[in-house]
Protein backbone atom coordinates (compact mmCIF):
# COMPACT_ATOMS: atom_id res chain seq x y z
CA UNK A 1 0.00 0.00 0.00
CA UNK A 2 1.62 3.48 -0.85
CA UNK A 3 1.81 5.48 1.96
CA UNK A 4 -0.39 8.31 0.39
CA UNK A 5 -3.20 5.70 0.36
CA UNK A 6 -2.34 4.84 3.64
CA UNK A 7 -3.15 8.40 4.79
CA UNK A 8 -5.96 8.84 3.03
CA UNK A 9 -7.51 5.73 5.02
CA UNK A 10 -6.34 7.21 8.11
CA UNK A 11 -8.27 10.60 7.55
CA UNK A 12 -11.29 8.55 5.98
CA UNK A 13 -11.49 6.30 8.99
CA UNK A 14 -11.52 9.44 10.96
CA UNK A 15 -14.37 11.07 8.96
CA UNK A 16 -16.51 7.77 9.46
CA UNK A 17 -16.08 6.88 12.29
CA UNK A 18 -13.40 9.17 14.55
CA UNK A 19 -10.74 7.15 14.52
CA UNK A 20 -7.91 8.81 16.00
CA UNK A 21 -4.82 7.87 14.42
CA UNK A 22 -4.85 10.57 11.78
CA UNK A 23 -3.57 13.15 14.19
CA UNK A 24 -0.53 12.21 14.03
CA UNK A 25 -0.62 13.31 10.72
CA UNK A 26 -1.72 16.81 11.20
CA UNK A 27 0.31 19.78 13.11
CA UNK A 28 -1.24 21.64 15.61
CA UNK A 29 -0.83 25.41 16.15
CA UNK A 30 -1.24 27.84 19.02
CA UNK A 31 -4.59 29.16 17.12
CA UNK A 32 -6.04 25.77 16.87
CA UNK A 33 -4.62 21.95 17.84
CA UNK A 34 -4.62 19.09 15.08
CA UNK A 35 -8.06 18.22 16.94
CA UNK A 36 -9.75 21.29 16.36
CA UNK A 37 -8.38 21.49 12.85
CA UNK A 38 -10.03 18.13 12.13
CA UNK A 39 -12.92 18.52 13.74
CA UNK A 40 -14.30 20.80 10.47
CA UNK A 41 -14.11 18.24 8.40
CA UNK A 42 -15.79 15.43 10.58
CA UNK A 43 -18.15 17.95 11.35
CA UNK A 44 -18.63 19.31 7.72
CA UNK A 45 -18.87 15.73 6.30
CA UNK A 46 -21.91 15.11 8.76
CA UNK A 47 -23.58 18.58 8.45
CA UNK A 48 -23.11 18.55 4.04
CA UNK A 49 -24.46 14.98 4.45
CA UNK A 50 -27.68 14.96 7.05
CA UNK A 51 -28.74 18.54 5.13
CA UNK A 52 -28.34 16.24 1.67
CA UNK A 53 -30.79 14.24 3.36
CA UNK A 54 -33.55 16.41 4.34
CA UNK A 55 -33.59 17.67 1.33
CA UNK A 56 -34.52 14.55 -0.41
CA UNK A 57 -36.91 13.57 2.47
CA UNK A 58 -38.40 16.86 3.57
CA UNK A 59 -41.65 15.38 4.98
CA UNK A 60 -39.82 12.44 7.08
CA UNK A 61 -37.68 15.37 8.44
CA UNK A 62 -40.61 16.91 9.55
CA UNK A 63 -42.59 14.19 10.15
CA UNK A 64 -39.78 13.21 13.04
CA UNK A 65 -38.49 16.67 13.97
CA UNK A 66 -34.75 17.98 12.97
CA UNK A 67 -33.01 16.38 16.17
CA UNK A 68 -35.01 12.47 15.83
CA UNK A 69 -34.07 13.09 11.85
CA UNK A 70 -30.36 14.32 12.03
CA UNK A 71 -30.26 11.33 14.76
CA UNK A 72 -31.68 8.95 12.50
CA UNK A 73 -29.38 10.15 9.46
CA UNK A 74 -25.47 9.88 11.56
CA UNK A 75 -26.76 6.08 11.94
CA UNK A 76 -27.53 5.52 8.68
CA UNK A 77 -24.36 7.70 7.29
CA UNK A 78 -22.42 4.73 9.71
CA UNK A 79 -24.44 2.01 8.01
CA UNK A 80 -24.51 3.36 4.18
CA UNK A 81 -21.93 5.82 3.52
CA UNK A 82 -22.02 7.34 -0.23
CA UNK A 83 -20.00 5.32 -2.74
CA UNK A 84 -21.77 7.25 -5.42
CA UNK A 85 -19.71 10.32 -7.09
CA UNK A 86 -22.90 12.42 -7.03
CA UNK A 87 -24.23 13.35 -3.60
CA UNK A 88 -27.99 13.14 -5.23
CA UNK A 89 -27.84 9.32 -4.91
CA UNK A 90 -26.73 8.98 -1.18
CA UNK A 91 -30.47 8.69 -0.03
CA UNK A 92 -30.84 6.00 -2.05
CA UNK A 93 -31.12 3.31 0.76
CA UNK A 94 -32.65 5.23 3.35
CA UNK A 95 -35.57 3.12 2.81
CA UNK A 96 -33.91 0.16 3.07
CA UNK A 97 -32.35 0.85 6.39
CA UNK A 98 -35.76 2.23 8.33
CA UNK A 99 -36.87 -1.66 6.68
CA UNK A 100 -34.78 -3.66 8.36
CA UNK A 101 -32.11 -1.33 10.69
CA UNK A 102 -33.56 1.89 12.61
CA UNK A 103 -34.95 0.62 15.48
CA UNK A 104 -37.05 3.39 16.87
CA UNK A 105 -41.20 3.64 16.46
CA UNK A 106 -43.19 3.63 13.27
CA UNK A 107 -40.39 2.16 11.20
CA UNK A 108 -43.17 0.02 8.94
CA UNK A 109 -44.84 4.29 8.60
CA UNK A 110 -41.83 5.73 8.11
CA UNK A 111 -40.17 3.37 5.64
CA UNK A 112 -43.00 3.88 3.50
CA UNK A 113 -43.06 7.58 3.25
CA UNK A 114 -38.98 7.52 3.00
CA UNK A 115 -39.69 5.06 -0.32
CA UNK A 116 -42.49 7.32 -1.26
CA UNK A 117 -40.19 10.88 -1.14
CA UNK A 118 -37.39 8.65 -3.07
CA UNK A 119 -39.62 7.88 -5.81
CA UNK A 120 -40.59 11.04 -6.30
CA UNK A 121 -36.92 12.08 -6.50
CA UNK A 122 -36.45 9.09 -9.31
CA UNK A 123 -39.49 10.81 -10.96
CA UNK A 124 -38.12 14.53 -10.88
CA UNK A 125 -34.72 13.71 -12.62
CA UNK A 126 -36.10 10.93 -14.65
CA UNK A 127 -35.30 11.02 -18.65
CA UNK A 128 -37.81 13.47 -20.44
CA UNK A 129 -39.97 12.26 -23.24
CA UNK A 130 -39.75 14.56 -26.29
CA UNK A 131 -43.15 12.64 -28.32
CA UNK A 132 -45.85 11.62 -25.87
CA UNK A 133 -49.03 9.78 -27.45
CA UNK A 134 -51.83 11.91 -28.01
CA UNK A 135 -55.98 10.72 -27.82
CA UNK A 136 -55.73 11.98 -31.30
CA UNK A 137 -53.24 9.18 -32.15
CA UNK A 138 -55.95 6.39 -30.94
CA UNK A 139 -58.67 7.63 -32.47
CA UNK A 140 -56.10 6.73 -35.58
CA UNK A 141 -56.24 3.37 -34.27
CA UNK A 142 -58.35 0.75 -36.67
CA UNK A 143 -60.68 -1.63 -34.66
CA UNK A 144 -59.08 -4.82 -35.76
CA UNK A 145 -56.09 -3.53 -34.25
CA UNK A 146 -56.94 -3.26 -30.66
CA UNK A 147 -56.59 -6.76 -29.60
CA UNK A 148 -52.87 -6.75 -30.68
CA UNK A 149 -52.41 -3.03 -28.63
CA UNK A 150 -49.32 -2.94 -26.87
CA UNK A 151 -48.09 0.28 -24.44
CA UNK A 152 -44.90 1.96 -23.99
CA UNK A 153 -44.74 4.27 -20.96
CA UNK A 154 -42.91 6.69 -20.59
CA UNK A 155 -39.52 6.81 -18.02
CA UNK A 156 -40.98 9.51 -15.39
CA UNK A 157 -43.30 7.19 -14.34
CA UNK A 158 -43.63 4.29 -11.26
CA UNK A 159 -45.71 3.17 -8.77
CA UNK A 160 -45.32 1.45 -5.54
CA UNK A 161 -47.76 -0.41 -3.15
CA UNK A 162 -48.26 1.33 0.30
CA UNK A 163 -49.94 0.52 3.40
CA UNK A 164 -49.93 3.55 5.26
CA UNK A 165 -51.70 6.74 3.13
CA UNK A 166 -48.67 8.70 3.25
CA UNK A 167 -48.60 10.02 0.04
CA UNK A 168 -51.76 12.62 1.33
CA UNK A 169 -49.18 12.56 4.58
CA UNK A 170 -46.36 13.59 2.83
CA UNK A 171 -48.77 15.74 0.39
CA UNK A 172 -49.50 17.76 3.98
CA UNK A 173 -46.36 18.27 5.83
CA UNK A 174 -44.49 19.26 2.65
CA UNK A 175 -47.26 21.61 1.78
CA UNK A 176 -48.14 22.39 5.37
CA UNK A 177 -52.02 21.95 5.51
CA UNK A 178 -53.69 20.08 7.82
CA UNK A 179 -51.93 16.66 9.06
CA UNK A 180 -54.52 13.89 8.02
CA UNK A 181 -55.00 11.07 10.17
CA UNK A 182 -52.60 8.08 9.67
CA UNK A 183 -54.03 5.21 8.51
CA UNK A 184 -53.11 1.57 7.57
CA UNK A 185 -55.21 -0.63 5.13
CA UNK A 186 -55.17 -4.27 5.39
CA UNK A 187 -54.38 -4.17 1.69
CA UNK A 188 -51.37 -2.36 -0.12
CA UNK A 189 -53.05 0.13 -2.27
CA UNK A 190 -50.64 1.34 -5.57
CA UNK A 191 -50.18 4.59 -6.09
CA UNK A 192 -48.49 5.86 -9.23
CA UNK A 193 -46.07 9.04 -9.68
CA UNK A 194 -45.12 10.69 -12.87
CA UNK A 195 -44.01 14.16 -14.21
CA UNK A 196 -45.59 15.91 -16.20
CA UNK A 197 -43.82 18.46 -17.94
CA UNK A 198 -41.71 19.81 -14.54
CA UNK A 199 -44.15 18.97 -12.21
CA UNK A 200 -44.72 15.73 -9.77
CA UNK A 201 -48.09 14.07 -10.14
CA UNK A 202 -49.75 11.44 -8.23
CA UNK A 203 -52.96 9.37 -7.56
CA UNK A 204 -53.85 6.13 -6.22
CA UNK A 205 -55.31 3.05 -8.50
CA UNK A 206 -57.98 0.78 -8.15
CA UNK A 207 -57.21 -2.77 -7.96
CA UNK A 208 -58.06 -3.63 -11.44
CA UNK A 209 -56.41 -0.47 -13.12
CA UNK A 210 -53.01 -0.97 -11.06
CA UNK A 211 -53.08 -4.84 -12.31
CA UNK A 212 -54.02 -3.94 -15.51
CA UNK A 213 -51.70 -1.05 -15.58
CA UNK A 214 -48.48 -3.40 -14.16
CA UNK A 215 -49.56 -5.93 -17.23
CA UNK A 216 -49.31 -2.93 -19.81
CA UNK A 217 -45.90 -2.35 -18.69
CA UNK A 218 -44.38 -5.64 -19.30
CA UNK A 219 -46.14 -5.67 -22.60
CA UNK A 220 -49.13 -7.44 -22.41
CA UNK A 221 -51.09 -6.70 -25.40
CA UNK A 222 -54.76 -5.00 -25.50
CA UNK A 223 -56.89 -8.34 -25.31
CA UNK A 224 -54.82 -10.20 -23.03
CA UNK A 225 -55.57 -7.14 -20.54
CA UNK A 226 -58.96 -7.51 -21.42
CA UNK A 227 -59.04 -10.84 -20.54
CA UNK A 228 -57.39 -10.94 -17.20
CA UNK A 229 -59.94 -7.66 -16.19
CA UNK A 230 -62.77 -10.44 -16.21
CA UNK A 231 -61.63 -11.07 -12.85
CA UNK A 232 -63.27 -7.91 -11.71
CA UNK A 233 -65.50 -6.17 -14.43
CA UNK A 234 -68.30 -8.22 -16.67
CA UNK A 235 -67.31 -9.13 -20.03
CA UNK A 236 -69.90 -6.81 -21.47
CA UNK A 237 -68.17 -3.98 -19.66
CA UNK A 238 -64.59 -5.32 -20.34
CA UNK A 239 -63.25 -3.73 -23.41
CA UNK A 240 -64.75 -0.22 -22.87
CA UNK A 241 -63.27 -0.20 -19.15
CA UNK A 242 -60.01 -1.20 -20.64
CA UNK A 243 -59.87 1.38 -22.80
CA UNK A 244 -61.24 3.96 -20.61
CA UNK A 245 -57.64 3.22 -18.62
CA UNK A 246 -55.72 3.62 -21.88
CA UNK A 247 -57.10 7.13 -22.53
CA UNK A 248 -56.51 7.81 -19.19
CA UNK A 249 -53.45 7.26 -19.32
CA UNK A 250 -52.72 8.39 -23.05
CA UNK A 251 -54.51 11.69 -21.21
CA UNK A 252 -52.53 11.55 -18.28
CA UNK A 253 -49.30 11.94 -20.71
CA UNK A 254 -47.63 8.58 -19.72
CA UNK A 255 -47.88 6.87 -22.78
CA UNK A 256 -44.82 7.18 -25.51
CA UNK A 257 -46.30 4.99 -28.27
CA UNK A 258 -48.85 2.28 -29.48
CA UNK A 259 -47.27 -0.96 -30.95
CA UNK A 260 -49.05 -4.06 -32.17
CA UNK A 261 -47.78 -7.37 -31.28
CA UNK B 1 0.93 44.88 -15.20
CA UNK B 2 0.50 41.73 -16.93
CA UNK B 3 0.35 42.01 -21.08
CA UNK B 4 -2.66 39.93 -22.22
CA UNK B 5 -1.92 36.53 -22.84
CA UNK B 6 -3.46 34.19 -25.29
CA UNK B 7 -5.84 32.63 -22.57
CA UNK B 8 -9.50 32.82 -23.05
CA UNK B 9 -11.25 36.20 -20.99
CA UNK B 10 -14.52 35.46 -20.94
CA UNK B 11 -15.44 38.44 -18.57
CA UNK B 12 -17.43 38.51 -15.42
CA UNK B 13 -19.84 35.46 -14.08
CA UNK B 14 -22.17 33.99 -11.49
CA UNK B 15 -22.56 30.40 -10.37
CA UNK B 16 -25.33 29.23 -11.55
CA UNK B 17 -27.84 27.88 -8.73
CA UNK B 18 -31.55 27.10 -8.93
CA UNK B 19 -32.81 29.88 -6.80
CA UNK B 20 -31.80 32.00 -10.16
CA UNK B 21 -33.04 29.73 -12.76
CA UNK B 22 -36.57 31.48 -13.38
CA UNK B 23 -34.92 35.39 -12.76
CA UNK B 24 -31.96 34.16 -15.46
CA UNK B 25 -34.30 33.28 -18.26
CA UNK B 26 -36.75 35.80 -17.62
CA UNK B 27 -34.17 38.96 -17.41
CA UNK B 28 -31.91 37.34 -19.56
CA UNK B 29 -28.88 39.76 -17.14
CA UNK B 30 -26.63 41.29 -19.59
CA UNK B 31 -23.96 42.27 -16.96
CA UNK B 32 -23.93 38.26 -16.58
CA UNK B 33 -21.25 37.72 -18.92
CA UNK B 34 -21.03 33.58 -18.40
CA UNK B 35 -21.92 30.82 -16.06
CA UNK B 36 -20.23 28.12 -14.50
CA UNK B 37 -22.65 25.16 -13.72
CA UNK B 38 -21.98 22.27 -11.37
CA UNK B 39 -21.27 19.31 -13.33
CA UNK B 40 -22.77 16.89 -10.93
CA UNK B 41 -26.12 18.60 -10.87
CA UNK B 42 -26.57 18.22 -14.35
CA UNK B 43 -25.35 14.69 -14.46
CA UNK B 44 -28.82 13.06 -14.84
CA UNK B 45 -31.50 11.68 -17.07
CA UNK B 46 -33.61 14.56 -17.42
CA UNK B 47 -36.27 16.80 -15.63
CA UNK B 48 -36.42 20.30 -14.43
CA UNK B 49 -32.37 20.70 -13.97
CA UNK B 50 -31.39 19.98 -17.36
CA UNK B 51 -34.82 21.92 -18.85
CA UNK B 52 -33.45 25.01 -17.21
CA UNK B 53 -29.74 24.15 -18.31
CA UNK B 54 -30.48 23.93 -21.76
CA UNK B 55 -32.39 26.80 -21.80
CA UNK B 56 -30.20 29.42 -20.32
CA UNK B 57 -27.42 27.66 -22.56
CA UNK B 58 -29.12 29.35 -25.03
CA UNK B 59 -27.75 32.75 -24.02
CA UNK B 60 -24.94 32.49 -21.93
CA UNK B 61 -21.59 30.77 -22.59
CA UNK B 62 -20.87 28.60 -19.94
CA UNK B 63 -18.06 26.73 -17.97
CA UNK B 64 -18.27 23.38 -15.74
CA UNK B 65 -17.08 22.76 -12.57
CA UNK B 66 -16.85 19.44 -10.80
CA UNK B 67 -16.76 18.21 -7.31
CA UNK B 68 -16.45 14.63 -7.60
CA UNK B 69 -13.39 13.44 -10.13
CA UNK B 70 -11.49 13.28 -6.81
CA UNK B 71 -8.27 13.63 -8.82
CA UNK B 72 -5.99 12.92 -5.85
CA UNK B 73 -7.97 8.95 -4.92
CA UNK B 74 -5.47 6.85 -4.81
CA UNK B 75 -8.44 4.52 -5.90
CA UNK B 76 -8.63 3.87 -9.64
CA UNK B 77 -9.43 6.42 -12.02
CA UNK B 78 -13.72 6.22 -12.19
CA UNK B 79 -14.35 6.23 -15.60
CA UNK B 80 -17.58 5.51 -15.14
CA UNK B 81 -17.95 9.24 -13.74
CA UNK B 82 -16.20 10.51 -16.71
CA UNK B 83 -18.02 9.03 -19.33
CA UNK B 84 -21.42 10.89 -17.76
CA UNK B 85 -19.01 14.19 -17.62
CA UNK B 86 -17.99 13.43 -21.99
CA UNK B 87 -21.71 13.28 -22.61
CA UNK B 88 -22.54 16.65 -20.58
CA UNK B 89 -19.28 18.45 -22.35
CA UNK B 90 -21.00 17.14 -25.06
CA UNK B 91 -24.48 18.45 -24.45
CA UNK B 92 -23.71 22.16 -23.43
CA UNK B 93 -20.34 22.67 -24.80
CA UNK B 94 -18.56 24.85 -21.85
CA UNK B 95 -15.33 26.55 -22.82
CA UNK B 96 -13.28 24.69 -19.99
CA UNK B 97 -13.95 22.26 -17.51
CA UNK B 98 -12.29 21.85 -14.04
CA UNK B 99 -12.15 20.37 -10.62
CA UNK B 100 -10.28 20.46 -7.31
CA UNK B 101 -6.64 19.43 -6.38
CA UNK B 102 -7.82 17.14 -3.64
CA UNK B 103 -9.21 13.59 -3.11
CA UNK B 104 -13.06 12.67 -1.69
CA UNK B 105 -12.66 9.36 -0.91
CA UNK B 106 -11.28 5.89 -1.12
CA UNK B 107 -11.81 2.67 -1.07
CA UNK B 108 -14.73 3.04 -3.34
CA UNK B 109 -16.31 5.43 -0.62
CA UNK B 110 -17.41 9.36 -0.89
CA UNK B 111 -17.02 11.57 1.40
CA UNK B 112 -18.77 14.70 -0.72
CA UNK B 113 -15.87 16.76 0.86
CA UNK B 114 -12.58 18.12 -0.84
CA UNK B 115 -9.87 16.74 0.95
CA UNK B 116 -6.63 18.29 1.25
CA UNK B 117 -3.36 16.54 -0.30
CA UNK B 118 0.02 16.52 1.59
CA UNK B 119 2.63 18.69 -0.32
CA UNK B 120 5.21 16.08 -1.65
CA UNK B 121 7.06 14.76 -4.55
CA UNK B 122 4.96 11.65 -4.40
CA UNK B 123 1.66 13.59 -4.84
CA UNK B 124 2.59 15.65 -7.52
CA UNK B 125 3.57 12.80 -9.39
CA UNK B 126 0.23 10.20 -8.31
CA UNK B 127 -2.28 13.86 -9.37
CA UNK B 128 -0.32 14.59 -12.21
CA UNK B 129 -0.23 11.71 -14.11
CA UNK B 130 -4.20 11.47 -13.43
CA UNK B 131 -4.59 14.25 -14.48
CA UNK B 132 -3.05 13.75 -17.73
CA UNK B 133 -4.94 10.69 -18.19
CA UNK B 134 -8.69 12.75 -17.71
CA UNK B 135 -7.20 14.63 -20.17
CA UNK B 136 -6.44 11.84 -22.82
CA UNK B 137 -10.04 10.71 -21.99
CA UNK B 138 -11.70 13.66 -22.48
CA UNK B 139 -9.52 15.28 -25.14
CA UNK B 140 -8.75 18.79 -24.03
CA UNK B 141 -6.83 20.43 -21.38
CA UNK B 142 -8.71 21.02 -17.88
CA UNK B 143 -8.57 23.54 -14.83
CA UNK B 144 -7.42 22.55 -11.70
CA UNK B 145 -8.94 24.56 -8.07
CA UNK B 146 -6.82 25.55 -5.12
CA UNK B 147 -8.53 24.31 -1.94
CA UNK B 148 -9.23 25.87 1.04
CA UNK B 149 -7.70 23.75 3.92
CA UNK B 150 -7.86 23.32 7.35
CA UNK B 151 -4.91 21.42 8.21
CA UNK B 152 -1.34 20.78 7.13
CA UNK B 153 0.30 17.66 7.18
CA UNK B 154 3.19 17.13 9.09
CA UNK B 155 4.98 15.77 5.65
CA UNK B 156 4.56 18.54 3.62
CA UNK B 157 7.57 19.57 2.02
CA UNK B 158 6.60 22.82 0.24
CA UNK B 159 4.16 25.29 0.04
CA UNK B 160 1.00 25.06 -1.14
CA UNK B 161 1.63 27.35 -4.25
CA UNK B 162 4.80 25.58 -5.53
CA UNK B 163 2.60 22.14 -4.98
CA UNK B 164 -0.21 23.45 -7.37
CA UNK B 165 2.53 25.37 -9.93
CA UNK B 166 4.12 21.54 -10.15
CA UNK B 167 1.21 19.69 -10.80
CA UNK B 168 0.02 22.08 -13.35
CA UNK B 169 3.25 22.01 -15.16
CA UNK B 170 3.76 18.28 -15.04
CA UNK B 171 -0.04 17.87 -16.33
CA UNK B 172 0.59 20.47 -18.81
CA UNK B 173 -3.46 21.76 -17.27
CA UNK B 174 -4.61 25.03 -16.06
CA UNK B 175 -5.65 26.35 -13.28
CA UNK B 176 -8.71 28.24 -11.79
CA UNK B 177 -7.48 30.52 -8.57
CA UNK B 178 -10.22 31.04 -6.36
CA UNK B 179 -9.22 33.97 -4.19
CA UNK B 180 -11.15 33.82 -1.35
CA UNK B 181 -9.35 30.23 -1.13
CA UNK B 182 -6.48 31.42 -1.01
CA UNK B 183 -7.57 34.12 2.06
CA UNK B 184 -9.11 31.53 3.48
CA UNK B 185 -6.07 29.19 3.89
CA UNK B 186 -3.80 31.78 3.82
CA UNK B 187 -5.72 32.68 7.43
CA UNK B 188 -5.45 28.96 8.12
CA UNK B 189 -1.85 28.14 7.95
CA UNK B 190 -0.69 32.10 8.82
CA UNK B 191 1.03 32.67 5.00
CA UNK B 192 1.19 36.02 3.04
CA UNK B 193 -1.39 35.61 0.68
CA UNK B 194 0.13 37.46 -2.05
CA UNK B 195 3.21 35.45 -1.38
CA UNK B 196 1.08 32.77 -2.66
CA UNK B 197 0.14 34.64 -5.69
CA UNK B 198 4.06 35.82 -6.62
CA UNK B 199 3.82 31.84 -6.76
CA UNK B 200 1.42 30.88 -9.46
CA UNK B 201 2.62 30.56 -13.16
CA UNK B 202 0.41 33.63 -14.50
CA UNK B 203 -0.23 32.27 -18.09
CA UNK B 204 -1.64 28.44 -16.14
CA UNK B 205 -4.48 30.70 -14.83
CA UNK B 206 -7.77 30.57 -16.84
CA UNK B 207 -10.16 31.33 -13.84
CA UNK B 208 -10.88 32.78 -10.95
CA UNK B 209 -13.16 32.15 -8.34
CA UNK B 210 -14.57 34.48 -5.58
CA UNK B 211 -17.19 34.44 -2.36
CA UNK B 212 -17.70 34.60 1.06
CA UNK B 213 -17.23 32.63 4.10
CA UNK B 214 -17.24 32.08 7.81
CA UNK B 215 -14.49 32.83 10.86
CA UNK B 216 -15.37 30.70 13.43
CA UNK B 217 -12.91 32.97 15.84
CA UNK B 218 -10.26 30.36 15.06
CA UNK B 219 -10.35 29.22 11.76
CA UNK B 220 -12.00 30.02 8.64
CA UNK B 221 -14.31 27.75 7.07
CA UNK B 222 -15.19 27.77 3.02
CA UNK B 223 -18.83 28.30 3.50
CA UNK B 224 -19.64 30.23 0.13
CA UNK B 225 -22.66 31.38 2.43
CA UNK B 226 -21.93 35.66 3.40
CA UNK B 227 -20.97 38.60 0.61
CA UNK B 228 -17.77 38.39 -0.38
CA UNK B 229 -15.46 40.56 2.84
CA UNK B 230 -12.81 43.71 1.97
CA UNK B 231 -9.90 41.59 2.37
CA UNK B 232 -10.46 39.33 0.00
CA UNK B 233 -11.67 42.14 -2.65
CA UNK B 234 -7.93 43.53 -1.45
CA UNK B 235 -6.51 40.18 -2.79
CA UNK B 236 -8.42 39.87 -5.93
CA UNK B 237 -7.23 43.95 -6.92
CA UNK B 238 -3.64 42.44 -6.00
CA UNK B 239 -4.63 39.00 -8.23
CA UNK B 240 -6.03 41.65 -11.08
CA UNK B 241 -2.50 43.06 -10.96
CA UNK B 242 -0.46 40.16 -11.62
CA UNK B 243 -2.70 37.89 -13.57
CA UNK B 244 -4.46 40.58 -16.05
CA UNK B 245 -7.67 39.86 -17.49
CA UNK B 246 -9.06 36.44 -16.19
CA UNK B 247 -12.20 35.05 -16.84
CA UNK B 248 -14.23 36.20 -12.87
CA UNK B 249 -17.08 34.22 -11.17
CA UNK B 250 -18.86 34.42 -8.25
CA UNK B 251 -20.11 31.38 -6.23
CA UNK B 252 -22.42 31.58 -3.50
CA UNK B 253 -24.01 28.20 -2.42
CA UNK B 254 -25.85 28.91 0.55
CA UNK B 255 -28.10 31.86 1.83
CA UNK B 256 -28.64 32.73 -1.55
CA UNK B 257 -29.78 35.97 -1.78
CA UNK B 258 -31.91 37.24 -4.75
CA UNK B 259 -29.96 37.59 -7.68
CA UNK B 260 -29.21 41.64 -8.01
CA UNK B 261 -27.54 41.19 -4.46
CA UNK B 262 -24.84 38.83 -6.40
CA UNK B 263 -25.06 40.77 -9.37
CA UNK B 264 -24.16 43.83 -7.45
CA UNK B 265 -21.12 42.13 -5.93
CA UNK B 266 -19.82 40.96 -9.37
CA UNK B 267 -20.38 44.79 -10.50
CA UNK B 268 -17.74 45.61 -7.79
CA UNK B 269 -15.35 42.40 -8.90
CA UNK B 270 -15.38 44.55 -12.35
CA UNK B 271 -14.85 47.87 -10.96
CA UNK B 272 -12.08 46.45 -9.25
CA UNK B 273 -10.32 44.18 -11.66
CA UNK B 274 -10.77 46.34 -15.02
CA UNK B 275 -8.50 49.38 -14.51
CA UNK B 276 -5.87 46.72 -14.62
CA UNK B 277 -6.86 45.03 -17.71
CA UNK B 278 -5.13 46.30 -20.88
CA UNK B 279 -7.94 44.76 -23.40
Amino acid sequence: MSHLRDLQLRFQDYLIDGSEDIEQDIISTENAIAEHRLGTYYNAFRIRLIDCLAVDYSALEKYLGREAFENMALDYLKHFPSCHPSVRWFGENLPTYLRDIYSGKEAGFLEELARYEWAQTTVFDAADSAQLLQLEDMAAVPADAWPGLTLKFKPALLWLDLFWNVPLIEDALNSGTELPQKQREDFPRRWMLWRHELKIKWRSLEVHEAWAIEQAASGANFAAICEGLLEWIDEQQVAMVAAGFLKQWVGDQLVLNLDND
Amino acid sequence: MTQPSDKPFLGFGLGLRAEHYQDILERRPKNIDWLEVLSENYMIDGGKPLYFLDAIRQDYPMVMHGVSMSLGTTDEIDFEYLKQLKALIERIEPRWFSDHLCWTGVDHKNMHDLLPLPYTEEAINHVAERISRVQDFLGQQMLIENLSSYITYCEDAMPEWEFLAAIADKADCYLLLDVNNIYVSSYNHHYDPVEYLAGVPVDRVWQHHLAGHTNDGNLIIDTHDHDIIDPVWALYEETAKRFGPVSTMIERDGNIPELDQVLAELDQARRIAEPYYQV
